[in-house]
């Protein structure tokens, strides 16, 4: 499984946040998108395929965790990690109940993000598979 | 050598093996399967370093703040709910109570972590002077709460005024939405740099001053402030000053780290409402809050917004003597003009000491050339005047006015029934007015070896003799000079502050520094009250301090002989006691402490008690050692419960068939086996063959040569401890046996009387790696077991394991280094496993031991070429907080397994 193959949506508020983490995952091989809120973010995903969609959890309009709710819905086997500014124990543990891969802190170390997009995105892969044999 | 190969080949292939049709589903099964074994792994590791991160700070020797309660235990609920949920994954349905489990500890947790107690709200935003009594430090702070109770309750003259209330700050924040804000970027800022903190403060500060004032508080302020004018006429200027509720928490003295404003003209009063307000996010305000435990959100910003006195002379008395709980006269410091030049340190005051017993009299006043006052400019503002003639020498204070002062400080002490700590004015006419008054906290008196070390000094060790103590005790240290803020953000760890001016702003060096020593200032500034509380030594009015030592010099500062030597001097540092911890008993402390209290004690030790089940978690890391063990067995189980013979269990032959065995996980073999054996060519597992290198690297030397005694006690422990005749107590216990893949290995060995258990995931991926150690059991009585852990945790400490013992069971984790780092160390214990197995025997013969330390020391930096480790783990762990020193004795009942 290629770098290559990865294909990541950011979705955040925060424009400096959002820019910052495009470039650096775009230097480590990562296709990256971007999305400033949940309902661009949907917007987005019916454009073209991703693999992860990294959620910030506090934005006006749409929040996270309503984000999440709604791509998970629509794209099941889409993994979405979690990345919040707010320590919330609660939210965290909604997140993943509601399919979360993971719930991040900020600030987040580039390297460790990336191990946990590998992560998910293998989990992704080994899930299509399984549906794959299922189907033929 | 090729011959035999065939020969092995051909034993390999000879064996039939039952394939079942499936065999496609059942290998995607399977790489499903280690993925989300994996995952649980990473995420284990993770919890387990977190909670000994917790357990750490619990020490209570570094500061932290509630948003690092908050984060970690959000990132070990987050973590464990992976680890339960891998688990579900692994076996579908069989651990569903976990769940249950988790969301009983969770609720347990939350009310410790929950953000933002807010007041009541709804309340007064504006509150005049006259109405405020000391019952009301809640909605106006303490500060204001006493200038009421002066003012209504004792009749003692104070400028009148308003408060502008809690709620009316919770109003503000609210108003502007800032508290997410301001919460987002605190947790976004690693507070222990402090050049970064120092922007963080910056940037918050900025985003309050530029924030808005709600339409309903600029009214009440605006006619509160028309009241005053009414009363006072209608130039009248005010002074503003911070008056904060959680200011005194558990023996806090918060000695005006806020911003005051003093003169301030009516147009301006909502600018420096703000300006104040911000200044709870000031460089020396965080710094005090991390520093003493003191928690962001129960700080809410009154302001007292009271008439400016035009001070003639002013300054601080004190009850009693704050460096000698055993003096109990009355301390008056007095300068020209506004009180507040004492307070920020810039002058040297007059002293003024009056006895407390009988008629009072003056025991002793110092009157020292005072160069400067700070006097109101006439439309706003305060400056400072250069002081010419008979003010430079003449006494600010009358005898008589310290007289009365006196008088009032004692008296004010029997009405609280605390020392006191007054700020005072004399007004034009005359007359004395109280700015503030709150509780003084008194030091233990100096040690009572006073003189230099028997035997005396050369003299020409003394820097210095002179000045004054404000913080008693003694420290050395390199001289650190501080002239600007700069200055103040580097300033090195266990450093001796070094500055002209007692200024309030070097008071976020007192976390780091040693001792201070300054030119100018008084016992009743800021930097003195917060040096005092730190435990800080300082020595102030040291003339020329600056000039006289140089940057980098080592010295020692006695603060209870007022004098400095050169050097440090061991008879005079030795005797002191390590500074207390200042977090305990903090609000911050108590939160961590109480949700620790379900987080990271662990309860279920033995996986094969009867005990050992999901009903009996009652941690968080219960529920990760129970899901690590179940995990483990369930990946154990798989290839064998599914007839899978290429995932299930190989023997290892090398040479010849060994007992040894292997389980690939994932990609640990080069090509697969399907037969009965494997061969170490076709392992690749980065870990594996480390320890592998280390298991075979030099011949064991058989067991030890065993003293009478130590045979006698194995015979004894054999015939009486059950563990040790079970044959078999797990399905794998009698057996060494690897589980494997390309990154990973657990092995599981028993030799005879002792089991270990490594684990240990290596790759690029350095924040992942880690390796967990435990070793128990052992055939000798337990006073010579325990001594093999501890001969064993001497040596792991040595390369920079950290090492916890309970009882018998050694465990020892290492974590974030480099692949070729980790592989060294699976190298070391490899060795350590082969070679200290019946080490139990001749614990009791202390040359023995010294020889097999030599000898193990020697074949591991021979053989494998590992250097010791440099200092302890915490400078290799990446976390910030230091974990217990290598080789360490947790004493707690149950503290961190790996697992």
């Amino acid at each position: 499984m290629s770098l290559n193959a990865l294909r990541v949506l950011l979705v955040d508020d925060e424009a400096d946040f959002l820019e910052t983490l495009e470039k650096r995952l775009k230097k480590r091989n990562v296709g990256v998108s971007c999305a400033a809120s949940g309902q661009e973010a949907l917007a987005q995903l019916e454009k073209g395929p991703v693999d992860v969609v990294v959620l910030d959890v506090k934005m006006p309009g749409m929040d996270g965790l309503q984000a999440l709710r709604e791509i998970k819905r629509r794209y099941p086997l889409i993994e979405v990690i979690m990345l919040s500014g707010h320590a919330n124990v609660e939210v965290a543990i909604e997140g993943m109940e509601l399919g979360a891969f993971d719930y991040l802190m900020k600030p987040m170390d580039i390297d460790q993000l990336l191990y946990k997009l590998q992560d998910a995105h293998k989990k992704k892969t080994i899930h299509e598979e399984k549906i794959k044999n299922m189907a033929g | 050598m090729g011959r035999l190969k065939a020969c092995i080949q051909s034993l390999f292939s000879k064996k039939e093996e039952e394939v079942p049709a499936n065999v496609e589903e059942l290998r995607n099964a399977f790489r499903a399967r280690y993925h989300h074994f994996k995952l649980l792994l990473s995420a284990n590791n993770k919890a387990l370093e977190i909670m000994q991160e917790m357990e750490a700070a619990l020490t209570g020797t570094e500061p932290f703040g509630m948003t690092f309660v908050r984060s970690r235990v959000t990132m070990v609920a987050a973590n464990v709910w992976q680890i339960t949920q891998h688990l579900n994954e692994l076996a579908p349905g069989k651990y569903e109570g976990l769940y249950e489990r988790f969301k009983e500890i969770q609720q347990k947790i939350n009310p410790f972590i929950r953000a933002g107690q807010e007041g009541p709200g709804g309340g007064a935003l504006v509150i005049p002077l006259t109405a405020v009594n000391k019952e009301m430090a809640d909605q106006v702070g303490s500060k204001m709460a006493s200038l009421g109770e002066l003012r209504n309750r004792l009749h003692v003259r104070v400028p009148d005024g308003f408060v502008v209330t809690a709620d009316a700050y919770r109003r503000f924040i609210a108003h502007n939405e800032l508290q997410a804000e301001i919460d987002r970027r605190i947790q976004a800022t690693p507070v222990e740099h402090p050049q970064r903190l120092y922007h963080l403060s910056a940037d918050l500060q900025q985003l309050i001053i530029r924030s808005h004032i709600p339409p309903d508080l600029e009214s009440a302020v605006t006619w509160a402030y028309q009241d005053m004018k009414a009363a006072e006429g209608e130039d009248v200027k005010v002074a503003m000053r911070s008056s904060a509720l959680g200011e005194d928490v558990a023996g806090t003295s918060f000695a005006g780290q806020y911003r005051s404003e003093l003169n301030v003209s009516g147009e301006n009063i909502f600018q420096a409402y703000k300006e104040i307000v911000a200044s709870k996010y000031s460089l020396p305000a965080m710094t005090y809050r991390l520093n003493r435990g003191l928690r962001d959100e129960d700080v809410a910003m009154c302001v007292g917004c009271v008439k400016m006195v035009e001070a003639v002379s002013g300054g601080v008395a004190y009850s009693r003597n704050p460096v000698n709980i055993r003096d109990d006269a009355v301390y008056i410091n007095s300068a020209w003009g506004l009180p507040k030049s004492v307070v920020d340190g810039t002058v040297s005051p007059d002293l003024f000491v009056i006895s407390r017993e009988g008629p009072r009299r003056m025991i002793k006043t110092e009157i020292p050339i005072k160069t400067h006052k700070l006097i109101s400019f006439p439309k706003e503002g305060v400056r400072r005047l250069p002081l010419k003639g008979d003010e430079r020498t003449a006494p600010s204070l009358q005898d008589p006015q310290a007289m009365e002062l006196a008088e009032m400080a004692v008296r004010l002490e029997a009405y609280y029934g605390l020392p006191q700590d007054i700020e005072w004015a004399i007004d034009k006419t005359g007359a004395m007015v109280l700015l503030q008054c709150r509780p003084l906290r008194q030091k233990e008196p100096p040690h009572s070896s006073k003189s230099p070390p028997v035997g005396g000094l050369p003299s020409d060790a003394v820097v210095y003799q002179g000045g004054f103590s404000v913080s008693p005790g003694v420290a050395a240290g390199k001289v650190f000079m501080v002239k600007k803020d700069m200055d103040a953000l580097k300033f090195p760890q266990g450093a001796i502050l070094v500055a002209e001016q007692a200024l309030p702003r070097w008071a976020t060096t007192l976390n780091r520094a040693a001792a201070v020593i300054v030119e100018q200032g008084s016992m009743a500034g800021h930097l003195a009250n917060v040096a005092r509380e730190f435990d800080v030594p300082a020595l102030f009015g040291v003339e020329g301090a600056t000039h006289r030592l140089e940057a980098d010099q080592l010295i020692t500062v006695d603060a209870d002989a007022n004098t400095i030597y050169r050097g440090r001097v061991e008879a005079l540092t030795a005797a002191r006691e390590p500074p207390k911890p200042l977090m305990r008993e903090s609000p911050v402390y108590e939160a961590l402490s109480r949700v620790a209290r379900y987080i990271t004690p662990l309860h279920l030790l033995d996986p094969d008690a009867v005990g050992f089940r999901p009903e009996n978690c009652k941690t968080f890391h219960d529920i990760t050692r129970y899901c690590h063990e179940k995990a483990v067995q369930e990946m154990f189980q798989f290839g064998k419960a599914h007839k899978f013979p290429e995932r299930s269990s190989k023997q290892l032959f090398c040479d010849v068939p060994m007992q040894w065995l292997v389980l690939n996980l994932d990609d640990g073999f080069k090509e697969e086996v399907r037969g009965k054996y494997v061969t170490l060519e076709n392992i690749v597992s980065i870990p594996m063959l480390a320890l592998w290198e280390g298991i075979v690297a030099t011949p064991w030397e058989g067991p030890p040569p065993v003293d009478g005694k130590g045979f006698l006690s194995v015979m004894f422990e054999a015939t009486t401890n059950r563990a040790l005749n079970t044959g078999v107590r797990t399905p794998y216990a009698n057996r060494n046996y690897f589980m494997i893949s390309k990154h990973y290995v657990s092995l599981n060995s028993r030799f005879g009387f002792h089991f270990s258990t490594v684990e240990a995931m290596v790759s690029e991926r350095a924040a992942e790696n880690y390796i967990n150690l435990q070793f128990k059991g052992g055939a000798a009585d337990f006073d010579r077991r325990l001594k093999r852990v501890y001969f064993i945790s001497a040596i792991l400490g040595r390369y920079g394991f950290r090492v916890d013992i309970r009882s018998d069971t050694l465990i020892a984790r290492l974590e974030n280094r480099e692949q070729d780092f980790m592989e060294a160390r699976l190298r070391l214990l490899g060795y350590l496993i082969i070679h200290t197995r019946q080490l139990d025997m001749v614990m009791a013969n202390d040359a023995r031991v010294d020889y097999y330390r030599q000898k193990v020391i020697k074949d591991i930096e021979g053989v494998f070429n590992v250097a010791p480790s440099s200092g302890t783990s915490t400078q290799e762990a990446k976390t910030s907080y230091p974990s217990q020193p290598v080789g360490s004795i947790s004493d707690k009942g149950a503290s961190l397994r790996g697992c």
